[in-house]
């Protein structure tokens, strides 16, 4: 049960890192789309 | 934007419930847990590929070349994903059957899927002259999807397989999952699929981004 929560901890660590590229992307993204 | 915020909580309480819960499935165990993973891996990469299909049909009608990006991304996104449903279904395949790789039907049909849609991107670097590139890469994706549902859903059930048949629905198509299982799964599946369409939506713009700033520079 100890290792379901070390891979629950992984798991959220990777969708909390790839949530924050992704918006910081489509942040970025926009800004460019605006400047052409 | 609130679809941003519905997907960010749903896709952590995804992963949360996914751990805290019992496993899906007692007899397999533990391992059973990538099931909340791995089937939305796969369906994402039949979906992207379907998708690459319908742009490239576009493309063919209407020779705009956001058509084109819009493919290419599909079939870059449903590659992703199939090389992930892949190494998860390893990992699964390891602790199940003790061997990453075990040249099962499955595995062998899934082997020859990501080839051909590498095969795609082969094509693609090969071909110099953009119009020629997107029309070949357009017919190349057209051909390449009608191999999806049979490497996919038949070719797998024509052998005795180790890769268990029954994940989602039985042969009578009933579902064999309770109901927590059920909410959790199906959970995955519709948060994945907003995810991905995300990616693609990125994928697509910064494409076309780029398209744009090479025509300014080649002005």
């Amino acid at each position: 049960m100890d290792g379901n929560y070390i891979a629950l901890f992984v798991t959220l660590v990777i969708w909390v890192g790839i949530f924050l590229f992704l918006n910081s992307l489509d942040k970025r993204v926009k800004k460019l789309e605006k400047h052409q | 934007m609130w679809w941003k915020v519905i997907l960010f909580v749903g896709l952590a309480a995804v992963i949360v419930f996914s751990f805290i819960t019992p496993a899906p499935q007692q007899v397999i165990g533990e391992a059973s847990r990538i099931f909340y993973y791995h089937i939305p891996m796969a369906w994402i990469a039949v979906l992207a590929f379907a998708m690459a299909m319908v742009y490239s049909v576009r493309y063919l009608r209407s020779k705009k070349f956001i058509e084109d990006i819009r493919a290419r991304s599909a079939a870059a996104l449903g590659l992703l994903f199939s090389i992930l449903a892949t190494i998860s279904g390893s990992i699964f395949a390891k602790i199940s059957w003790g061997s990453f790789w075990n040249w099962d039907p499955r595995e062998t049909s899934i082997f020859i899927l990501l080839l051909i849609y590498g095969a795609y991107f082969a094509l693609r670097g090969a071909v110099a002259v953009e119009e020629k590139r997107a029309s070949l890469s357009a017919v190349y994706a057209v051909f390449a999807f009608v191999t999806v549902p049979f490497l996919v859903f038949v070719v797998p059930r024509m052998a005795p397989s180790l890769h268990p048949n029954d994940s989602v629905i039985d042969a009578d198509l009933q579902f064999t999952m309770g109901a927590s299982v059920r909410i959790i799964f199906f959970s995955s599946l519709a948060l994945f699929t907003v995810m991905y369409l995300w990616i693609f939506n990125l994928t697509c713009r910064v494409g076309a981004l780029y398209r744009k700033i090479i025509e300014e520079e080649d002005i």
